[in-house]
């Protein structure tokens, strides 16, 4: 139901753009009106795979220009009309994507950038080489309804908009599905993302076969209004910018985004063409060039986002009046000061879930880690401390898959699982938190978590519903449609924590969970985690800080310089000189009782 | 059906020259107030020019202008159009911008907004055209072009005509003249060839009629060949090659100034230059005013170039008047061909009898007017492929700073001279 609700601007939208197409009569005016719509197409395509993957694509053109070439091609030698060749232009735009995406998605940041900017322009000379550089669609006299050739151009508006009601709907399920959740985690945060369970390559490779079908099918039907293809009008660096220019003025990552840039420049470029350029040839590209920079310095993630942030915060003072209220259900479901709720049981008990054994990984010269063995047993919580540089964090990378041990081994419930992919890892049980936090800020707490359930959820609903068990668990359930962007870091990191609950994990790594948190904060969440517990959860836990973990774990395993120097019960271990020694030197050390 | 009412009255008003109840009741149910208006006002028939007035393009599109300006000047002071009873030609301007896309919407713009157009002229790059005229075609308005491309009537189109040689023509006529001038001014004929181009659509069309056919029908033997992509970096490895070959003939085909520029002097630099290796262009680039801005007039001396036309004997009093109005030192084929457009458009509009699109494409279809004079060769008149009937081509060289006419024989401003090889 919220769904289709959500969809009545679209419908209406549409519907009014319509209207206002077939009002139009003059012929110009009815290319402009049949323009917007193919640009928010492409636009859209390109949000599709940049917008929510943060992956920016500078060379969307590859696949417009495959569907454009797609068309025209097919016609001129097969005499295929463009209605049989558009849905063939997408899927060749779809492989294009798939040929494309294998290898560059192993680039990131500005490389990837780059080498996608490199597609088009190699593709537009091997088009020049093979002597396409001028192709005409052929003029059809008779039958031109068969060859999608309209007298009346109302009606390639029309199919332009039909187009993007598809493309927008598309775009939708997919924002909406584990697919769309996928990709905007992707974009948060790709090594957190892998670590909740999500494919990140297959996702991307799934993300832009999707882009490049959009983009093709739209660059054959912009074939079909243009007439005339040439490489640089379908290849060209001004295609590929196009796509970006309307998606970032109107707002990244929003299906409202490219409709809104599109909405706005297209008529925009083409009235000042129209009245500035017979004046003032050149002033157009002025105007036009002066109004995006204004509106990317401004609202540099579009207008969309800007708008919606203005209304927010307008409507925003009534909800923030009650600022105590947020806090309320953590602290009335823990005591400030966590009582020791669970009985400690003597270490050396229970199934050993997860074995380490002589696990060693150097860079370069420095061993991170060095010859770590540790068993997990069902059920425990084992503190995993040690100073600043001491390979904790590194421990937890090689554990879930980030990193490839050196040597030795990592058994989980007696398999070895060292050297497999983060997902993979996840999957079978294994999840993390991270030290720094990458929450979706936009996203609500229960969007962020439901990101993490989608590994052990077979559809969406179960992912809700798993999302919603985890964020019961951590004490959010209130305030679960908050906006990431709003939150404490107490509750931030009570999220990350839901986040990797939500995957049902049967180890939880916890990396500095409460790093940056008040003594109470802390407090808070060490209830949470005795409560998971106490539920039956198996627990590592990394924290530099000794006195909260204290009353925390079963057992310490201490590292310095990658090494284990003491694994034992916290009384023990805080005792031990050597403990002393690694924290405060070896003056300290001397001190210390034995 | 609108349109053709809006014509009939203009015609209508030019023929009776007192108006009638009739025409201003039909006059402002199709057309409204504004020409009711105007049709006080002596009539006019509306022309349209559009070419690239910004973007990369725009110096040759200033250019077609003036040539069109000063045409619709000349027209309009003897007379204006005489069988619409004197009516003056009037101009507009249309700026296709710098990509074929903007060339397309801007012809959409075009025949929307200037429903009373008879007839156009343009764009400049063949794949302007190519654009504009799918437009046009279907908004059935003529259009005459001065782009050689040959697809631009190959497609059956009926309302486009093209007043050039196409460019498979253009090698074919050329290159067998430059061959007998060499032979003349040098007493042999040459027989290596060493072909330097760049990879746009011309080029390649021009490059793929000499290397099938020409070069070996006049007995040359392509001992070099080099296609670089615009802008060229550093023409040094392409020259480097020229000289080791030691061709007796080198084609050097660029089309932006920038190219043509960096490889003349990169040819003089070796020593190549004025005349030591006879070169020969095929598109008005390397003749354009704008070359002597870069380079001395003894860098270019002696060069030559295959075009479509060019200022030509006869035309000396266009050419001192652009010299005076326009201080453009010497007129191109984007001069002369938009100029001698408007001379077209006048007769097809005096055979039409009236100001309806339809009826003056009819005329150029139709028109048989005797040899062209401000296009080289041939007849004004249109095949059925909307192809002018003898067009030929013309040889330019280079000649103390000025590029001036050397063939055909009848149209030479000056006899050329064939470069000895030191």
């Amino acid at each position: 139901m919220r769904g289709w609700r959500s969809l009545l601007p679209i419908l209406v939208f549409t519907a009014l753009y319509a209207v206002v197409s077939l009002s139009v009569t003059n012929s110009y005016y009815q290319l402009v009106m049949t323009l917007v719509p193919v640009w928010a197409i492409f636009g859209l395509s390109w949000n599709l795979l940049s917008g929510y993957t943060g992956l920016i694509s500078f060379g969307h053109a590859a696949f417009f220009g495959v569907g454009a070439y797609t068309v025209v091609l097919c016609q001129i030698h097969f005499d295929l009309s463009p209605w049989v060749t558009i849905p063939i232009a997408a899927v060749l735009g779809g492989i294009a994507g798939l040929l494309i995406g294998f290898p560059t998605f192993r680039l990131q940041g500005h490389y990837f950038a780059l080498a996608m900017l490199a597609y088009p322009l190699a593709i537009l000379y091997v088009f020049e080489w093979l002597g396409l550089q001028e192709v005409t669609l052929p003029i059809k006299r008779d039958n031109p309804i068969a060859y999608m050739q309209f007298a009346d151009h109302r009606l390639y508006t029309l199919l332009a908009l039909a187009m993007m009601l598809g493309t927008i709907l598309l775009t939708r399920a997919v924002e909406r599905s584990r697919f769309g959740m996928a990709l905007l985690a992707i974009k948060q945060n790709e090594a957190a993302a892998e670590a909740a369970g999500i494919n990140t390559l297959a996702w991307k490779l799934r993300a832009v076969t999707l882009s490049g079908a959009i983009a093709g099918a739209v660059g054959g039907f912009y074939a079909v209004v243009l007439l005339v293809v040439t490489p640089q009008s379908v290849f060209g660096m001004l295609v590929s910018a196009q796509a970006l220019t309307v998606a970032m003025f109107g707002g990244v990552g929003t299906v409202w985004g490219p409709v809104i840039g599109s909405v706005i420049l297209i008529p925009l470029a083409e009235t000042l063409n129209a009245e500035a350029g017979s004046r003032f040839p050149g002033i157009q590209g002025v105007i036009y060039g002066l109004a995006i920079i204004c509106v990317i310095l401004l609202a540099p993630e579009g207008l969309f986002w800007k708008v919606r942030d203005f209304l927010r915060k307008r409507s925003a003072p009534p909800a923030a009046a009650k600022p105590g209220a947020p806090e309320a259900p953590v602290a009335a479901a823990a005591p400030a000061a966590p009582a020791p709720a669970r009985a400690k049981r003597p270490t050396g008990t229970g199934d050993v879930v997860l074995e380490v054994r002589n696990l060693s990984r150097s860079f370069g010269g420095l061993k991170a880690v060095q010859d770590v063995s540790f068993k997990l047993r069902q059920n425990e919580i084992l503190g995993i401390i040690g100073p600043n540089g001491a390979g904790k964090t590194t421990l937890f990378n090689l554990l879930n898959g980030f990193l490839r041990p050196g040597t030795g081994e990592i058994l989980l419930d007696g398999r070895e699982m060292s050297g497999r992919k983060p997902h993979e890892l996840c999957e079978a049980g294994i999840g993390r938190t991270f030290q720094i936090m990458r929450p979706f800020l936009r996203m609500s707490i229960s969007d962020n978590v439901v990101v993490g359930a989608y590994v052990r959820a077979k559809t969406d609903a179960e992912a809700r519903k798993l999302a919603a068990d985890a964020i019961a668990r951590v004490g959010l359930s209130d305030i679960a449609e908050r906006i990431a962007g709003e939150l404490t870091t107490k509750e931030l990191r009570l999220m990350e924590l839901a986040r990797a609950l939500a995957g049902q994990p049967r180890i939880l790594l916890l990396d500095e969970t409460l790093a940056g948190l008040g003594h109470d904060e802390a407090n808070e969440v060490v209830a949470v985690i005795q409560r998971l517990a106490r539920d039956g959860m198996t627990i590592a836990i990394i924290e530099h800080t000794m006195q909260a973990m204290v009353r925390l774990v079963d057992s310490f395993l201490v590292l310095d310089h990658g090494a284990v120097i003491v694994e034992g019960e916290p009384e023990a271990v805080t005792r031990d000189s050597r403990v002393i020694e690694a924290y405060l030197g070896k003056k300290w050390g001397a001190h210390a009782p034995n | 059906m609108g349109q053709d009412k809006i014509e009939d009255n203009v015609a209508d008003k030019v023929s009776k020259t007192s108006l009638t109840r009739r025409t201003v009741l039909s006059g402002a149910a199709a057309i409204g107030l504004s020409t009711m208006a105007r049709a006080q006002a002596p009539a006019e028939v509306k022309v349209g020019l559009i070419v690239p007035l910004s973007g990369i393009y725009t110096r040759p599109g200033q250019v077609m202008r003036m040539g069109a300006e000063m045409g619709i000047e000349h027209i309009n002071a003897q007379g204006g159009i005489k069988s619409l009873g004197g009516a003056k030609m009037k101009l507009v301007v249309i700026d296709c911008g710098d990509t074929t896309e903007k060339a397309k919407n801007a012809a959409q713009r075009m025949v929307a907004q200037e429903p009373d157009l008879v007839a156009a002229t343009g764009s400049y790059l063949s794949s302007f055209t190519l654009a504009v005229t799918e437009v046009t075609e279907r908004a059935e308005l003529p259009v005459l072009t001065l782009s050689y491309s040959d697809l631009l009537t190959d497609r059956g189109f009926k309302f486009i005509f093209q007043t050039a040689a196409p460019a498979s023509v253009q090698s074919q006529l050329g290159l067998p003249e430059l061959m007998k001038l060499a032979e003349k001014a040098a007493g042999k004929r040459p027989k290596t060839v060493a072909m330097l181009m760049d990879n746009t659509a011309t080029s390649v069309a021009t490059a793929k009629a000499l290397k099938e056919k020409l070069f070996a029908q006049e007995g040359l033997q392509l001992v070099v060949e080099e296609v670089w992509t615009p802008p060229l970096s550093d023409a040094t490895p392409l020259i480097q090659k020229v000289r080791s070959a030691r061709p007796d003939l080198l084609l050097f085909m660029p089309n932006a100034i920038s190219d043509a520029k960096l490889g003349l002097e990169k040819i003089n630099e070796f020593g190549l230059g004025q005349g030591k290796i006879p070169t020969v262009s095929f598109s008005i680039t390397i003749a354009e005013p704008d070359m002597l801005q870069s380079v001395t007039p003894e860098v270019v001396q002696g060069i030559m170039t295959i075009v479509a036309n060019w200022g030509c004997k006869g035309h000396e009093d266009i050419i001192a008047e652009l010299k005076a109005k326009y201080k453009e030192p010497w007129a191109t084929q984007n001069v002369i061909s938009t100029y001698g457009d408007m001379w077209l458009m006048k007769a097809a509009l005096e055979k039409a009898g009236k100001a309806n699109r339809l009826a003056v494409a009819d005329a150029f279809r139709t028109l048989d007017d005797g040899p062209a004079k401000y296009y080289p060769g041939g007849q004004l008149k249109f095949d059925e492929k909307g192809r002018r009937v003898g067009a030929g081509v013309v040889i330019v060289q280079w000649q103390n700073g000025v590029p001036v006419t050397v063939f055909p024989s009848d149209l030479a401003q000056a006899s050329p001279f064939w470069p000895k090889k030191s």
